[in-house]
C-alpha cells in the first residue's frame, strides 16, 4: 500500500480544490520571479552581518544623561501626537465604519463610497501626508497629528466596518423586532458586538501610530523623530541608545496597558 | 374584535420556495394560541410575518385594524414583541440594559446615541425583572446566565415594551423540562393577568394541550388543525405531523405516542 492510498483531502475527490493549488502557484511564482527586482540577496546578507555587529558595538556607551530633559519633552510630545490622532481618528471612524459595512450601511452606493474614500486616505503613508500637511500647515506637531489621523482613520474606519460584518445578527433581530429604529439597531445590537474587535484595533493602532509618530519628526512634523534622526546622522550613539531605550519603554507600556483593557472589554469589568 | 387578523397570506422565498400557502386566520385579542406542526411547516416565517420580520408575498397581516406595511411597521413593532428560541439577547450588555432595548421604540434615537434613557424606563424594566424574578441579575452580564434566566430576560424585555401581542417562536425548545415549564407559566400568567394575546410555536405537544386556549396545527405551510386543546386527538396528531417520506403509519404512531 503506498502513501497516496491511505492519505486523502476532505474533498469529494480526495484531492486539494483545483481554485486553491492555481492561487499558490500563482504566488509562488510571482515570488521567485520578482525577487532579484528587490534585490533579495542572501549572499549579500551574510556578508554585511559583520558591520551591523560593529554598529551594534558602538551602541554600548555610557548614555548621554545630560540630554535626559530634552528627551522627555519630546518623548511626551510624541505620545501626545499618538494619542490624539487616534483619539480623532476613532471618533471620525466609527460612524465610517458603519457606513462602511455591507450590513450597516444605508445603501450599497453608501458603501462603496466610503470604502472607496477610506482606501483613499491610507493609500499612502503617514510620512508622505505628514510631508503634504507640513506645507499646508507649517512645521511642528500639527502636520504630524493630522497626517497620523488620516492614514489612521482610513486603517481603523475599515477594520470596524469589517468587526461589524462578522457579528451575529440574532441580537440584532432581537432587537429590531421590538421597534427600535435605524440608529438605535446600532447602537444597541452592533456596536455592543464589535467593542472587542474595535478595543483591539485601537489598541493594535496606538503601537504602530507611537512608531510611526516617531518618524515623522523627520520632515518636521514634531516628536522625538528629529533627535533620532539628527543623533543617527552625526553619531551621537550616546543619544540614540536613550532614544532607542525611550521608545521601547513606551512601546512596552502600551502593550502591558493593551492587554490590561482588553481582558476587561471580553470578560467584563471585574471577572 | 380581534386582534391579529391574516388573510390569505402565502410566502414566497427569493429562491422560489413557497413557505405558507394561503393562510387566513384571526386569532383573539388577550387569547393564547399554540402553533404546532412539523419541522419547515412555516410556523416560523408565520410568526416572524406578524412581526414585519418577513413581509408577505400575497394577503395582508392586519394588527387591531392597522395593516402591516413599511411605513407603520416600527409603530406596529412598538406594540408587538417577540421572544426567541435563541433568547435573541445582547450577549455583552447587562440584563437591564437589553430590558430596556424594550423601551426604544418608544424613545428618539436622540438619546440613543449616548444610551441614555429615562427614569421611568428604568423603573419599567426594573419593575418587569421583578416580574420575571430576575431583580438580583439586573447588573450582570446575559453572557453569564443560564439559558432559563436568559429566557426570562427575553421576556422581561418584551413586557418592558409594553406590548399588546407577545409573539414567542419554540421558547423552550432549548430548556430543560422544568425551565420550559416555568417559562410557558410565565407566558400564560402574562396573558391571564395582562390580557395580553400570546401566540408561541411549540413542538411539546403535552406542553401546548395543557397551556393553549387554542391550538393551530400546520404543515406544509397550510393550516390542517383549528380548535381548543380537547379536540386534539390520536387522528388529528397524525394529520399535523404527516409526512410525505414516512409511508409507513406505525411509526408516525409510535412516535406521537410519546409525544
Ligand atoms: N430565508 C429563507 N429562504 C428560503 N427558504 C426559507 C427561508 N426561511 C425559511 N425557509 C424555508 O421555509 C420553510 C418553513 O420554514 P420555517 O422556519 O417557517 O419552519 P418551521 O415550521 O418554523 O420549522 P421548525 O419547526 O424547524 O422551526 C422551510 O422549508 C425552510 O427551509
Ligand atoms: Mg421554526
Amino acid at each position: 500500500m503506498t502513501i497516496v492510498s491511505i492519505l486523502r483531502w476532505p474533498t469529494p475527490n480526495g484531492l486539494p480544490s483545483p481554485p486553491l493549488v492555481a492561487s499558490l502557484c500563482a504566488v509562488l511564482t510571482t515570488m521567485w520571479l520578482t525577487a532579484p527586482l528587490v534585490e533579495v540577496d542572501f549572499v549579500r546578507l551574510l556578508g554585511s552581518l559583520g558591520k551591523m555587529a560593529a554598529f551594534a558595538g558602538q551602541l554600548f556607551v555610557e548614555p548621554d544623561w545630560a540630554y535626559l530633559p530634552q528627551l522627555l519633552v519630546k518623548m511626551l510630545e510624541t505620545i501626545e501626537m499618538t494619542f490624539l490622532a487616534t483619539m480623532i481618528a476613532v471618533v471620525v471612524s466609527l460612524p465610517l465604519g458603519l457606513l462602511a459595512a455591507r450590513n450597516a450601511t444605508p445603501h450599497v452606493l453608501v458603501y462603496r463610497l466610503t470604502r472607496d474614500l477610506l482606501s483613499l486616505m491610507r493609500a499612502l503613508p503617514e510620512l508622505v501626508w505628514a510631508l503634504v500637511f507640513v506645507s499646508a500647515v507649517g512645521l511642528g506637531p500639527l502636520p504630524g497629528v493630522m497626517a497620523l489621523a488620516f492614514v489612521t482613520i482610513g486603517f481603523m474606519g475599515k477594520f470596524f466596518a469589517e468587526a461589524i460584518e462578522v457579528i451575529d445578527h440574532k441580537p440584532v433581530e432581537g432587537v429590531r423586532a421590538h421597534g427600535a429604529g435605524w440608529l438605535q439597531v446600532r447602537m444597541f445590537a452592533m456596536l455592543p458586538q464589535a467593542l472587542p474587535d474595535f478595543v483591539g484595533t485601537v489598541m493594535y493602532i496606538l503601537d504602530h501610530n507611537l512608531r510611526a509618530a516617531t518618524i515623522l519628526g523627520l520632515v518636521g512634523a514634531g516628536g522625538i523623530g528629529y533627535d533620532l534622526v539628527m543623533s543617527m546622522r552625526l553619531f551621537q550613539y550616546d543619544r540614540l541608545l536613550l532614544i532607542a531605550l525611550a521608545i521601547y519603554l513606551v512601546v512596552t507600556l502600551l502593550d502591558r496597558l493593551s492587554d490590561l483593557l482588553r481582558s476587561r472589554i471580553i470578560h467584563g469589568a471585574r471577572a | 374584535m380581534s386582534t391579529i387578523s391574516i388573510e390569505s397570506v402565502t410566502k414566497r422565498f427569493p429562491n422560489g420556495f413557497e413557505a405558507l400557502k394561503g393562510i387566513s386566520t384571526d386569532i383573539a385579542a388577550g387569547s393564547f394560541t399554540v402553533i404546532l406542526g412539523p419541522s419547515g411547516a412555516g410556523k416560523s416565517t408565520l410568526l416572524r410575518l406578524l412581526n414585519g420580520l418577513e413581509t408577505p408575498s400575497d394577503g395582508s397581516v392586519t394588527i387591531d385594524g392597522e395593516t402591516l406595511e413599511k411605513a407603520t411597521l416600527r409603530k406596529m413593532r412598538s406594540s408587538v414583541a417577540m421572544v426567541f428560541q435563541q433568547f435573541n439577547l445582547v450577549e455583552r450588555l447587562s440584563v437591564v440594559t437589553n430590558v430596556l432595548t424594550g423601551r426604544l421604540a418608544h424613545r428618539s434615537w436622540v438619546g440613543s446615541v449616548f444610551y441614555l434613557f429615562r427614569n421611568e424606563d428604568m423603573d419599567i424594566a426594573q419593575e418587569t425583572l421583578a416580574r420575571v424574578g430576575l431583580t438580583d441579575k439586573a447588573w450582570s452580564r446575559v453572557d453569564k446566565l443560564s439559558g432559563g434566566q436568559q429566557q426570562r430576560v427575553g421576556i422581561a424585555r418584551a413586557l418592558a415594551q409594553r406590548p399588546k401581542v407577545i409573539l414567542a417562536d419554540e421558547p423552550v425548545a432549548s430548556l430543560d423540562p422544568v425551565a420550559s415549564e416555568e417559562i410557558m407559566g410565565l407566558l400564560r400568567e402574562i396573558c391571564d393577568r395582562d390580557g395580553i394575546t400570546v401566540v408561541v410555536n411549540l413542538h411539546q405537544v403535552d406542553l401546548a394541550r395543557r397551556f393553549a386556549d387554542r391550538i393551530i396545527g400546520m404543515n406544509s405551510g397550510k393550516i390542517v388543525f383549528d380548535g381548543s386543546p380537547k379536540h386534539m386527538t390520536q387522528s388529528v396528531m397524525r394529520t399535523i405531523y404527516q409526512r410525505e417520506d414516512i409511508e409507513d403509519d406505525n411509526s408516525l404512531d409510535l412516535a406521537l405516542a410519546y409525544a
